[in-house]
C-alpha cells in the first residue's frame, strides 16, 4: 500500500517487513522473543538480534498462544494443544481430535486450556487434566498474578475459580449476554470482559459491583493495562480509550482518557509500552500510533496504514523491538529507539 | 443483539465460529451453516447483518431447506420450526420423492407455495441436486430480488389461509410516495417486525428515475436505489411479506396509501 507520497516512519525505515501471507492470531513474549502464532498453524520466533524462525505447527489456524515456563503454549483448530520451545521442539500436550482448543494459558508449571465448555489444567504433580465444566463455550481464560485464582468467561458471564485446599472452587459473576476475552485488573480487584455488543463489563470481585463501559462505535476486540492508576486502555473507537481504575469506584461515573487520535478508523488492537506511561493503538487500515497517558497527549506514529486490520502489537522482553502484525499477515519488526 | 430486540436477536456461538474461521479465510471456499430440523433460521440470517465483524467479512449466500415430501404435510401442522424453514428458504429441496406419487407431490408443493411463493423448489432424491442450483447464488442480494419474479409477485394471491405462516403480495401501477411509504414501512417493521419473517419489494416512487429494491429479514432491512428502470419494462411497485398474523397488520391498506396524489 506504501505510494511515493507517504513519508515512512522512523520505524518502518529501520524495521524489516515480512508478507507471511497468513493472518496473525497472537503474540507472545518467550525468554528473549517474540513468538507470533498465524491463522496457517505456523509459529514464527523474532529475535532482536538474528532472524527469524518458523515452526509449522498446528494444521488449521492457531487460536490463542501464551508463554509457559519453557515454550510457547498454542491451542488450533486442528484440536492440539501444543508447547513448543524456542529452538522449535514441538511437543503435544493433548490432542481434542476434532474439537477445537480455543483459549490456552500458563502460569510457572500450570499450564491450561479451554475446549468446548471445560477447561482443562495440567500441574506439575499428575499427567492427568483437572476438568473444570461450565454452561456453555468458554470465550476467554486468564490466571491472576499470584496463579491461585482463574476466570473463565462464557455466555451469562464469568466463573471465577479459586484454588483452596487443592481444590477448584467456583464463584460466578453474572451478567447476560455473550463474553469474549477476560482479564484480571494488575491489582487482581477486577474482572474485565470484552463482549459481543460494543462494550465491555467489569466487576469488582469483592463484592461482585459490576458495571458496563460502553459507548464504543464497534466492538472492543482488545484491552490492555497501562500506567500506575492503572488505565484500563481499550480498542473499538477512533481513539484508545482508557478507563481509570484507582480509587474505590474504579472508572463509575467518571469520563476516560482518550488518546492515540490521530488514527481515521477504529482501534482494533492495544498494547502498553513496560515501565511507561505509554499505549501503542494500532486501527482497522493497520495504521499504528504510539500516545501518552495525559490530558493533551503526543502521538507517534509507527506504521502508515497498509489496508488490513493491526491484528497484534508485541514488545520484545528486552523492550528493545516492536512487532506490529495484521490481518493479512504482514509483519513490522523494528528496533524501538533510536540508535 | 444477544440482550437486545428480541426478534434481532444473533447468535453468539456461530459469531465466535465464524470468527475463527476467519482466521483461515484464504484455505475457505465457503461456509455452510447446518442447524437442526428445529432451529429458528432468523437469528442465523441475522447474525450475517448485525455482527458488524461477520458482516464485513462474510456474505449470505442462501438459505436452503430440506423438505421431506412424505412428511413435510404433517410436520407443519406440529412445528412452527418447520414453517419458518420454508418460509426462509431461497431453495427448497423437496426431497423423498420417490416415495410419493406425482398427486401428492404437487399437493406438497402447493403448500410449500402457501407459506412461500418465491422459493425455487427442486425435487430430489437423497437431495442430490447440482451444486450451483444450492451453492453460489447470491440469494441475499439487492440485485437478485429483481430476478426472482416468477411466482414471486404476479397478482394478489388468493390462498385460503389454513397454515400459521403465510406470504401476501401486492402490486401498484401508481407510482409511490417516498415519504409516506417510509413512514407507513417503518412504522410496520417496528411494530410487527416480529411476525413479518421476510419482506422484498421493488418500488417504483414518484419524481425518481431509479428503482428501489428493498430486502428484509424480521425487523432488518436492506434498502437502495438500483439504477433506472430498463426502458421496455413496466415500471409499478411490488411488494411481498411472509410471515404470521399477516391479516391482523392491514398491509394493502397500508400499501395503497403509499400511492402518490
Amino acid at each position: 500500500m506504501n505510494n511515493e507520497s507517504v513519508i515512512k516512519s522512523r520505524f518502518e525505515e529501520n524495521g524489516k517487513v515480512f508478507e507471511t501471507g497468513a493472518p496473525v492470531t497472537g503474540a507472545v513474549s518467550i525468554e528473549n522473543a517474540v513468538a507470533v502464532g498465524f491463522g496457517d498453524g505456523s509459529i514464527r520466533f523474532f529475535w532482536p538480534d538474528h532472524d527469524p524462525l518458523e515452526v509449522q505447527a498446528h494444521s488449521g489456524a492457531i487460536l490463542s498462544i501464551a508463554s509457559s515456563n519453557d515454550g510457547v503454549i498454542t491451542g488450533g483448530q486442528d484440536g492440539r494443544f501444543l508447547k513448543i520451545s524456542t529452538n522449535a521442539e514441538v511437543e503435544e500436550i493433548y490432542n481434542f481430535g476434532t474439537r477445537w482448543v480455543d483459549n490456552v494459558a500458563a502460569y510457572e508449571s500450570m499450564v491450561l486450556c479451554s475446549s468446548g465448555k471445560n477447561v482443562y489444567i495440567w500441574s506439575d504433580e499428575n499427567d492427568k487434566p483437572k476438568i473444570l465444566e461450565h454452561q456453555s463455550t468458554i470465550g476467554g481464560i486468564a490466571i491472576d498474578q499470584n496463579g491461585r485464582r482463574i476466570a473463565v468467561s462464557c455466555y451469562g458471564g464469568v466463573t471465577l475459580w479459586r484454588l483452596e485446599k487443592n481444590k477448584w472452587k467456583s464463584s460466578k459473576f453474572a451478567w447476560k449476554g455473550s463474553h469474549g476475552k477476560v482479564g484480571f485488573s494488575p491489582d487482581g480487584k477486577y474482572l474485565v470482559t470484552t463482549m459481543q455488543e460494543n462494550e465491555l463489563h467489569a466487576w469488582r470481585i469483592r463484592d461482585k459491583a459490576s458495571f458496563a463501559m460502553s459507548g464504543y462505535p464497534s466492538k472492543v476486540k482488545s484491552f490492555t493495562w497501562a500506567g500506575d492508576n492503572p488505565y484500563l486502555v481499550t480498542a473499538g473507537a477512533k481513539e484508545a480509550i482508557c478507563w481509570p481504575f484507582d480509587g474505590k469506584e474504579g472508572p463509575k461515573g467518571r469520563k476516560p482518557l482518550c488518546i492515540a487520535s490521530g488514527g481515521q478508523q477504529n482501534a482494533t488492537f492495544v498494547e502498553s509500552l513496560p515501565g511507561e506511561k505509554a499505549v501503542f493503538a494500532g486501527f482497522r487500515n493497520g495504521m499504528v500510533l504510539l500516545s501518552e497517558l495525559s490530558e493533551h497527549p503526543n502521538d507517534v506514529l509507527i506504521q502508515n496504514p497498509t489496508g488490513s486490520e493491526v491484528s497484534n502489537i508485541s514488545i520484545s522482553p528486552d523492550r528493545s523491538h516492536i512487532l506490529v502484525g495484521d490481518s493479512k499477515g504482514q509483519i513490522l519488526w523494528s528496533p524501538l529507539w533510536e540508535q | 443483539m444477544n440482550n437486545g430486540c428480541i426478534c434481532c436477536t444473533v447468535r453468539g456461538d456461530l459469531i465466535r465460529i465464524l470468527g475463527g474461521l476467519m482466521k483461515r479465510a484464504d484455505q475457505l471456499d465457503a461456509i455452510i451453516v447446518e442447524t437442526t430440523g428445529l432451529a429458528d433460521p432468523a437469528p442465523v440470517a441475522q447474525t450475517f447483518f448485525v455482527d458488524q465483524d461477520v458482516a464485513d467479512r462474510t456474505k449470505l449466500d442462501a438459505i436452503v431447506t430440506v423438505a421431506d415430501a412424505v412428511h413435510l404435510s404433517s410436520q407443519l401442522g406440529e412445528h412452527h420450526e418447520a414453517e419458518e424453514q420454508i418460509a426462509f428458504a431461497d431453495v427448497v429441496l423437496l426431497n423423498k420423492i420417490d416415495l410419493v406419487d406425482q398427486s401428492q407431490i404437487t399437493g406438497v408443493k402447493d403448500r410449500i407455495r402457501k407459506i412461500n411463493p418465491y422459493t425455487k423448489i427442486i425435487e430430489t432424491n437423497r437431495c442430490a441436486a447440482p451444486l450451483d442450483e444450492v451453492l453460489g447464488l447470491n440469494a441475499f442480494s439487492l440485485d437478485r430480488v429483481l430476478e426472482v419474479e416468477p411466482d414471486f409477485l404476479d397478482s394478489d394471491h388468493d390462498h385460503e389461509h389454513d397454515d400459521d405462516v403465510t406470504s401476501v403480495s401486492f402490486v401498484s401501477d401508481t407510482p409511490l410516495d417516498l415519504e409516506k411509504f417510509e413512514k407507513w414501512f417503518g412504522n410496520l417493521l417496528q411494530t410487527h417486525g416480529q411476525n413479518i419473517l421476510r419482506s422484498k419489494g421493488i418500488l417504483d416512487f414518484k419524481n425518481e428515475k431509479d428503482r428501489y429494491v428493498f430486502q428484509g429479514v424480521h425487523m432488518l432491512m436492506d434498502a437502495s436505489p438500483m439504477g433506472p428502470w430498463p426502458e421496455k419494462s413496466i415500471r409499478n411497485s411490488r411488494v411481498v411479506f411472509i410471515g404470521r398474523k399477516l391479516e391482523t397488520m392491514n398491509l394493502k391498506e397500508g400499501f395503497e396509501s403509499c400511492k402518490s396524489d
